[in-house]
């Protein structure tokens, strides 16, 4: 049984918000981001974290890469004591948290790859040598002598990657790395991924693609509200729901419809998965999709519901979260993008 | 402590790597601003249009039968007016950036998202800000004496008057306190996450009790001993006395520099502490993203 690399007990953490409601004095209220979490993440695995935006996920990065002071609990990475040992924890980790952001746009990639390896300790002689190796592994190929500011997105999100291996870290948290690149980017990331893995590299990876989890995790973690609501394998997970079928449904679904199948017989939990220009997908979870179809079209013609496709599927980490909180991860994720592009957290 | 389950990487702390840290920041401060060529160019000007407006008004009233010389002798010592006036902008640019640069690169770091991934590494902020600071200083110094000598040039001021070195010497062991200064610049903008309405303040307070235009002692005493408390004070009136007939705050040079090298200890490990503090403060509370 390879050893706990990164060992989480009762782990909270709490911040004072301010609303502010015009002139009016701005009233403080309590977040719990973390609520008591216990996490084991053993040596050697790749371990997904998964939830929409706001659920926890970001500031247990944060608080076990130290960017965060915990209000209660402990842990411990690679060994080390997370409160009383924070340097030797930053050591033991290679870090993609920022994506794009995290690098400087007036240094060349390069020069960025051998800024930051000083600030890791890194002896000159190893960090040209790395740089070279990440060159060639990363197929940067002229683009590492070129300025950030020149890049493509995908161009930074690689440089971003080679900035987290540049110490060579036995623990890699990769926050949502593919998020901007390009289908054949994104699958030799993936497969980078592993290679390190292979190489012995423990990695917590966070991403909103399911399939992205199911294809590379080892084990995944579900967070939502502070807490995690599921851990283990993906097949264990899925194996959990105690669900033999999904259906998967697409079209024009009036409002109310989604609440009136969840209350038919045989139906677990169904939950929009997506929307997009006024078609609707849904997922619904239920224990025998062939007894239950003959009803569920009886519901759909009903209610108005203009199908446009209707299929069985085999269930999904997406599942897992809709049975666990009644809701969808990717249509929780895209309301959070919609608010912060109304304005939310950005720039002022 | 006990040791790492999985190993360490390429991370090997050393006193080599640690002043690669050291040395890698401030690298990397000068390869960025020297892709902004303009910035460098303008800061030359700077202290002489700065220090023009007092020096023309000087010359104008001068001309209008005032013995300006004279009456500028009585409260300051000496009647070059145009050196005073150069000396006292150009130690304000050195004091402003010193603290500008700071403020902004922290402030930058914040906005443009790198400043986590530079406090994720395991990098002593002491090496970090230290970095950072050694450039702020190694520019402040070198704009300083190119500014000086250009204006001496424009206001035909002579250059060569006076002991040299020894005002050399004041802007060095000056520079060092500064560094201080600017660690407790740096914890106000980490605590406020805003650079610019503090310089636009700060800037007007520091010259006026820096006596940049005028000496201190025509300030009423409570005033005056608010601007003795201020390291810059002293740097300003050292370079003075050093290269014209100015008096020395303690009549003699040396106790005028120890004062300085006094707050050369205690600044610096002030400012630290208090960046220390307010860091650990911002962890607690909202992280160091936040912006």
């Amino acid at each position: 049984m390879a050893q706990a690399i990164i060992k989480v007990e009762n782990l909270s953490k709490t911040f004072i918000s301010k609303e502010r409601k015009k002139f009016l004095r701005p009233k403080k209220r309590t977040i719990e981001a973390l609520k008591d979490v216990d996490l084991t993440i053993y040596d050697g695995e790749i371990f997904g974290l998964l939830g929409p935006n706001g659920a926890g996920k970001t500031t247990l990065i944060k608080c076990l890469t130290t960017l965060l002071i915990p209000s209660g609990g402990a842990a411990w990475v690679n060994g080390f004591d997370l409160l009383k040992e924070e340097n030797m924890v930053r050591a033991s980790l290679g870090c993609m948290l920022m994506g794009e952001r995290g690098l400087y746009w007036k240094l060349t990639g390069r020069e960025n790859l051998d800024y930051f390896g000083a600030l890791y300790h890194v002896p000159k002689e190893k960090r040209v040598e790395r740089i070279t190796y990440l060159k060639e592994l990363l197929k940067m190929g002229e683009f590492i002598d070129r300025t950030v500011e020149t890049y493509s997105s995908g161009q930074k999100m690689i440089m971003a990657f080679a900035k987290s291996l540049i110490n060579n870290a036995p623990i890699l948290f990769l926050d949502e790395p593919t998020v901007t690149m390009d289908v054949h980017a994104a699958r030799d990331l993936r497969r980078i991924v592993k290679q390190l893995n292979k190489e012995g590299h423990t990695i917590v990876y966070t991403t909103h693609q399911m399939y992205e989890a199911e294809e590379l995790c080892d084990r995944v973690a579900i967070i939502d509200k502070g807490e995690i609501i599921a851990l283990g394998t993906p097949t264990e997970l899925k194996k959990s729901l105690n669900v033999k079928d999904a259906i998967e449904l697409e079209g024009a679904i009036p409002k109310g419809v989604v609440q009136i199948i969840k209350e038919m017989p045989g139906v677990i939990e169904a939950a929009i998965k997506e929307e997009k220009r006024g078609t609707t997908t849904l997922g619904i979870m239920c224990e025998n999709s062939r007894i239950i179809l003959p009803k569920l079209m009886e519901v759909l013609l009903e209610n108005e519901v203009q199908i446009e496709y209707i299929k069985p599927m085999d269930a999904t980490l997406e599942d897992v979260f809709i049975v666990k909180t009644g809701r969808a991860l990717s249509v929780d994720t895209a309301e959070l993008a919609k608010e912060k592009d109304r304005g939310a957290g950005g720039l002022d | 402590m006990a040791g790492p389950i999985a190993g360490l990487g390429y991370y090997e702390k050393s006193a080599r790597t640690s002043f690669g840290v050291f040395s890698s920041v401030l690298k990397a401060r000068f390869r960025i601003v020297s892709r902004y060529k303009g910035a460098l160019l303008m800061e030359l000007f700077m202290p002489i249009v700065f220090a023009a407006l007092p020096i023309l008004l000087g010359v104008s009233i001068a001309s209008g039968g005032v013995d300006v010389g004279q009456n500028w002798k009585d409260t300051t010592g000496t009647a070059d007016f145009k050196a005073y006036m150069l000396i006292g902008s150009s130690t304000f640019m050195v004091v402003m950036l010193m603290t500008w640069l700071v403020g902004f690169w922290l402030r930058r770091e914040m906005v443009s998202g790198t400043l986590e991934s530079v406090w994720v590494s395991p990098a002593k902020k002491y090496l970090i800000i230290g970095g950072v600071t050694g450039y702020a200083l190694i520019r402040a110094f070198v704009a300083f004496v190119l500014s000086f000598v250009l204006g001496s040039f424009v206001f035909g001021i002579n250059l060569f008057q006076g002991n040299m070195l020894m005002a050399a010497m004041f802007i060095l062991v000056g520079l060092l306190p500064l560094w201080g200064i600017s660690f407790m610049f740096g914890a106000l903008i980490l605590r406020i996450k805003e650079a610019d309405s503090i310089i636009n303040l700060l800037q007007w307070v520091l010259s006026f009790f820096m006596g940049v235009f005028f000496p201190i002692t025509v300030l009423p005493g409570f005033l005056r001993l608010i601007a003795q408390s201020f390291p810059p004070t002293w740097m300003t009136n050292g370079v003075r006395a050093a290269l014209l007939d100015v008096s020395f705050f303690f009549e003699t040079w040396y106790l005028d520099l120890a004062m300085i090298l006094v707050f050369a200890a205690v600044f610096p490990l002030m400012g630290y502490g208090i960046f220390i503090a307010t860091e650990r403060r911002m962890k607690k509370t909202q992280g160091m993203g936040m912006y």
